[in-house]
């Protein structure tokens, strides 16, 4: 059970980010803006670094048991 | 015309990063007649050398220069590429891990030399290899594309800049193909690093100025049309596809795997490619370039002497030149400028392996490792020629078509490669008949959309609206190899009970 449960973490932790960016309806409007830019071009962005935070807990959680 | 500071703070910068090149011979030292010795550093790079490699290798010149410029023509599509880079080193993290792995048990330089193991089959093998080196041909010819137009901004008024820039490219050329000679992998993973640090610092000081310069990005972005500030709803499935299309693609070009297999661990692998969206942070400023040109009068009129097709490509190039001081342009354009030379080197050199060891040795399979070792040092010189030869030769708008067609070729040696690594049931005449009618479908289907005529969009209509052709391609090639792999097993199951 606890295999299956970090599997499911690991799959999450990759599937998130892609799933937000391919929902294009999410993101695609102007407001709220940010420093002046539209929202589809801040969200999109800040979604670089939030990834980076993700990746980095998959490597490592694979890093860790194996 | 533009000042000489620009021009001799280009060119003393330029001398320091041939020294770099030519030094990296030396560092960590080792027998550079070996071929992983030469072509992947000895496999020994860390974590943050993996970094700024694989940053340098996919963060090109072209990119740099053909997001704005795609943004500058057609809008916020193009912003597409910024969810691609962040979801193709998600894939990257889940694939390359593993094959690192089997490649340093192996000794696999090449995706052709996994797919040859796992399968037993040279057909498949050798078309991986070739479809390998024909996509990458027209990805060179791109860097070269992004270095002319930082000469042409550059040159622009002088005389004879036409002739002033092919002399340059060529020296930049040939200094390139001297050096990669001499040192391999690690003369590009020191001038990777010199150029990311350029580029970086370009980066940053662009984001600041430039809206600074015009009045904050709300100011910019009111002055434009609609689709400079969101997504037309109907080219939605076109950037849904194109990210999923290109991320899963990036990781299968040759020049991005060997980067990945020159990592030490792959723990080390695993923890660089998690920070390289980080990276794309450059990107995405670069791309909004393409939209705040737009309140940079300046940079306008400057882009209005040129012909319309080709004022994309020198967006960033004028915006920087106008919008900061000269010797700091001077640092900015070289860093976009050798931005094109790193990836050149290590995309020729990736090919130089596919053609050595997965199709000459094919034929010839008694070469001795010393001959190894010369042919595919002399190959990676010949393709740097050759991708330089095309670009002089023909209108760039070719070498653009042909990276389109690139892109989709590509992405067709997935099942073989990445669903290689992980599904058991995969049988090679089932991948091989995939591999065949997804090129030949994606083929088709651009020259239909293109009406066939020159290639300008890699999209196709369908019911749900613009597609990115190589979605549709892979999806054709993905159900004929699950499919056939399907029935061979069953078959092979009741003739064995």
């Amino acid at each position: 059970m606890q295999v299956k449960r970090r599997h499911v973490a690991l799959a999450l932790l990759i599937l998130i980010p892609s799933c937000v960016n391919l929902i294009v309806p999410i993101y695609n409007k102007d407001s709220p803006e940010l420093l002046g830019l539209p929202f589809f071009y801040w969200f999109q962005t800040l979604w670089l670094v939030a990834s980076t935070g993700f990746y980095m807990i998959f490597a490592r959680l694979k890093d860790k048991r194996l | 015309m533009i000042s000489s500071d620009v021009i001799t703070v280009f060119v003393s910068l330029f001398i320091g990063f041939i020294a770099l090149g030519f030094y990296g011979k030396y560092w960590r030292k080792g027998d550079l007649n070996h071929v992983h010795e030469w072509a992947l550093a000895g496999r020994k790079l860390g974590t943050t050398l993996v970094f700024f490699l694989i940053g340098a290798d996919l963060y090109t010149a072209y990119s740099f220069v053909a997001i704005p410029s795609g943004m500058f023509a057609k809008g916020s599509l193009y912003f597409f590429a910024i969810p691609y880079v962040m979801m193709t080193f998600g894939v990257a993290l889940v694939t390359m891990p593993r094959l690192w792995t089997l490649a340093r048990e192996k000794g696999y330089v090449t995706a052709s030399d996994f797919v040859k193991d796992r399968f037993g089959s040279t057909t498949l093998a050798v078309m991986i290899a070739i479809t390998g080196i024909v996509a990458e041909l027209p990805y060179i010819a791109l860097q070269i594309v992004g270095m002319q137009a930082v000469l042409t901004v550059m040159l622009a008024g002088y005389a004879n800049a036409q002739v002033a820039e092919e002399i340059s490219l060529l020296i930049a050329f040939i200094v390139l193909a001297a050096f990669t000679y001499t040192s391999g992998l690690r003369g590009a993973t020191l001038t990777a690093i010199f150029k990311d640090i350029l580029i970086w610092v370009t980066v940053l000081v662009v984001i600041i100025a430039v809206p600074l310069s015009i009045g904050g990005f709300h100011q910019a972005f009111s002055h434009v049309k609609a689709n400079y500030v969101t997504l037309s709803s109907s080219l939605a499935p076109a950037y849904m596809t194109l990210i999923l299309g290109s991320a899963l693609a990036l990781y299968l070009y040759p020049h991005a795997i060997n980067g990945v297999l020159s990592s030490e661990s792959a723990q080390k692998l695993r923890k660089s490619t998690a920070l390289l969206p980080l990276y794309g942070v450059g990107l995405a400023i670069l791309a909004l370039m393409g939209v705040l040109v737009f309140s940079v009068p300046g940079a306008m009129n400057f882009l209005s002497e040129f012909p319309e097709s080709s004022r994309g490509i020198l967006v960033v190039p004028s915006l920087i030149l106008y919008t900061l001081p000269g010797w700091f342009s001077g640092i900015a354009l070289l860093g976009i400028f050798v931005g094109g030379l790193v990836p050149a080197a290590i995309m020729a050199m990736a090919q130089a392996n596919l053609l050595t060891r997965n199709i000459i040795k094919e034929f010839k399979p008694n070469i001795t490792g010393r001959s190894e070792i010369r042919i595919t040092k002399i190959s990676s010189t010949v393709f740097k020629f050759i991708a330089l030869g095309f670009v002089f030769l023909v209108p760039a708008t070719y070498a653009i078509s042909l990276q389109l067609l690139g892109g989709i070729l590509i992405a067709q040696i997935l099942p073989s490669v990445l669903f290689g690594l992980y599904v058991k049931s995969l049988k090679k005449t089932p991948l091989i008949i995939g591999l065949l009618a997804g090129i030949g479908s994606g083929i088709y289907m651009v020259e239909s959309a293109n009406n066939f005529g020159a290639l300008t969009t890699s999209l196709f209509g369908t019911i749900f609206g613009p597609v990115y052709i190589a979605v549709i391609s892979l999806a054709i090639n993905l159900a004929i190899t699950f499919a056939g792999s399907f029935a061979t097993n069953r078959s092979h199951a009741t003739r064995t009970n």
